[in-house]
């Protein structure tokens, strides 16, 4: 056990399991005590179940370390608000808020419910607002804190079946951008994260998917680079306690891609390519323009194919 | 008048006023029936009236063109439904959704209320997903469609003050890769916009905000241009509408008075690999150097104000 996160609170959401869980034991381990946060839902949201706090609490303890657990859902802005209560109640203070509670409802756009779209943006891009919104109340009279948010390539790059989980993640990046600049000011740092991981999330997406999307050549997000083949959970917790250290304190509104061995700075979206006419353009123009030099050789992630007999 | 989308039906969300309307008519002028999609609320969300939509009916078919209004809101299932329904109904069928519809509640992170935030979600992110859901129902039995979405630098770049319009923003962009993803493969194709331009929502952000923006040197999204006409952004959506656009699918493009340009996707420019876990330390060491090397911090901290006496 080292102190780099020494007298620190963090609040992790989504820790009862997976990559929060890697979170978590990593700060408790860097001197952090910590809110596990999770109720202990299925991949899908259902059900609740306290055991997965409970067992990560207890791991940290009895390695010496301080934790408490709430099973509060990050769906509402009172859960919101409980979590960072809990934080103050049990440790006087609140430091570091990591949001990767998420929950997945894959299914392609024409068949998608309400419910499979609600309960997945409910959970990763309100249930970010839900937590960070009173965190930020607290920040910015300390004038310190870190924020940490969780996106993916679903949403950054895109993945077919994914038209909630990709809102949301990619609004989740958005929202770490504004807020970047809204806390910026007062000392405070908010970045995110894009993991790749096997987690029982990624397990629910079926092999099935994978290889239909590779024989009707649609693009797949987050394609595996070529250095590494970890894509071990725990993997993404050491970049992630980084960012929450004073080490990390000019370090604010980026996106970092983290799977395996590999860190990466993202891009934020910039100009590629333009075309310019003075004054408005006409139609003929523009499609000329657009056709020959703007879109020519553009990528199309999922062509047309002609339907099978 | 031309005949760029002759014979094609268009379906124009928040098309009473601004950026919708001047697109509306263009693709009607270009031989598009158009629905005219316009609750006529308030900047804010409140209110309702008929007229915005009913005067740019009024003015398409007083030039000859063919235009039905629909008064619906985006922000329910059933809404978008009767949208597309209206489509059917009154011109047979559906060749091409745009979903400009926005509203704006703008508040720095630390005050804003769960309305404000459902609100602006609501309105654009499930706003987009309700219409495009059931246009891509009819899309994939017809094996043709265009899908226009309208993102906006708010959430792909950051803009103090815009927690929920650039989560809901940058959402859409997400989206609308995930879309492009699921409806390639039968012909049909999923774009985004990210317009600027002066409208009835822009005025709502007060010059005074502005000011303490740059004053306080925190970044803002592009500098504005000289010709910023809502307009503007009609010519390459009604480009991206028709048959000669079918190869452009899954990209964001920024548009602004006479200047359209391609957006990249957020993708690594730099990366850190080591076989097997980094450690805090090594990240510690290593990361200023090189990912954090000349990073830049969009809102830099501020010395404290002395207290007050």
């Amino acid at each position: 056990m080292v102190d780099v996160l020494k007298d620190k609170v963090a609040i992790v959401t989504g820790s009862g399991r997976g990559i929060g869980r890697g979170v978590i034991k990593l700060m408790a381990a860097e001197g952090a005590k910590v809110v596990v946060v999770d109720p202990g839902v299925n991949v899908d949201g259902t059900g609740t179940d306290n055991g997965p706090a409970d067992q990560v609490v207890k791991e940290i303890t009895d390695a010496g370390g301080a934790a408490v657990a709430s099973y509060e859902s990050v769906a509402t802005m009172e859960g919101g608000e409980r979590i960072v209560q809990t934080a103050i109640d049990s440790f006087g203070r609140l430091d570091i808020v990591v949001t990767p509670a998420g929950i997945l409802r894959d299914r392609m756009i024409f068949n998608m419910t309400e419910e499979e779209w609600d309960d997945v943006v409910a959970v990763h891009l309100k249930g970010t607002f839900s937590v960070v919104k009173p965190a930020c109340i607290l920040f910015r009279q300390q004038r310190s804190g870190r924020i940490i948010t969780f996106s993916s390539g679903s949403g950054l790059v895109g993945s077919s079946g994914q038209a909630n989980y990709g809102a949301a993640k990619s609004g989740i990046a958005g929202f770490t951008k504004v807020v970047a600049r809204d806390m910026g000011r007062y000392g405070i740092t908010c970045n995110c994260i894009s993991p790749s991981a096997d987690s029982r999330m990624t397990a629910t997406v079926p092999e099935e998917a994978r290889a239909v999307r590779a024989a009707r050549g649609i693009a797949a997000a987050g394609a595996r680079g070529p250095q590494t083949t970890r894509r071990d959970p725990d993997d993404i917790a050491p970049f992630a306690v980084y960012l929450a250290s004073d080490h990390a304190s000019n370090v604010n509104g980026h996106v970092f891609r983290v799977y395996g061995g590999n860190v990466s700075l993202m891009s934020a979206p910039r100009v590629i390519n333009t075309i310019y006419t003075e004054g408005q353009w006409s139609l003929d123009d523009l499609a000329q323009q657009a056709e020959d030099y703007l879109t020519m050789d553009l990528f199309n992630p999922a062509p047309a194919i002609t339907p099978q007999q | 008048m031309g005949d760029t989308l002759k014979d094609k039906v268009a379906i124009v969300t928040g098309s009473g006023r601004g950026i919708g309307r001047g697109i509306a008519k263009l693709m009607a002028a270009e031989g598009a029936k158009v629905v005219v999609v316009d609750p006529g609320v308030n900047v804010d969300g409140t209110g309702y009236d008929r007229s915005p939509a009913d005067d740019v009916v009024k003015e398409i078919t007083d030039a000859g063109g063919a235009a039905v209004p629909c008064y619906e809101s985006v922000v329910t299932m059933q809404g978008g439904e009767n949208i597309v329904k209206t489509a059917v109904d009154s011109f047979g069928k559906l060749d091409i959704v745009v979903t400009v519809a926005g509203i704006l509640r703008d508040r720095m992170i630390f005050n804003m209320t769960e309305q404000e935030w459902d609100d602006v979600l609501n309105v654009h992110m499930k706003g987009t997903f309700t219409v495009v859901k059931h246009a891509c129902i009819l899309f994939r039995q017809q094996r043709s469609g265009r899908i226009i979405t309208f993102s906006s630098v708010s959430g792909l770049i950051g803009n103090s003050g815009q927690a929920n319009y650039g989560a809901a923003k940058d959402g859409i962009a997400g989206f609308t890769r995930v879309v492009a993803r699921d409806m390639g493969r039968y012909g049909i194709t999923c774009n985004a916009i990210s317009p600027a331009a002066n409208s009835r929502m822009t005025a709502t952000v007060p010059d005074e905000s502005r000011a303490v923006r740059e004053q306080r040197g925190i970044t803002t999204s592009f500098r504005s241009e000289l010709r910023r006409e809502a307009e503007d952004i009609a010519p390459f959506v009604t480009w991206l509408a028709s048959d000669e656009a079918a190869h452009v699918n899954g990209h964001v493009f920024h548009v602004t008075g006479s200047t359209v340009s391609l957006m990249s996707d957020p993708a690594p420019i730099k990366t850190i690999h080591k076989e097997g876990r980094w450690t805090v330390d090594e990240l510690i060491q290593l990361f200023p150097q090189t990912l954090g090397y000349e990073l830049p911090n969009p809102a830099p901290a501020q010395p404290a104000p002395p207290p007050q006496r």
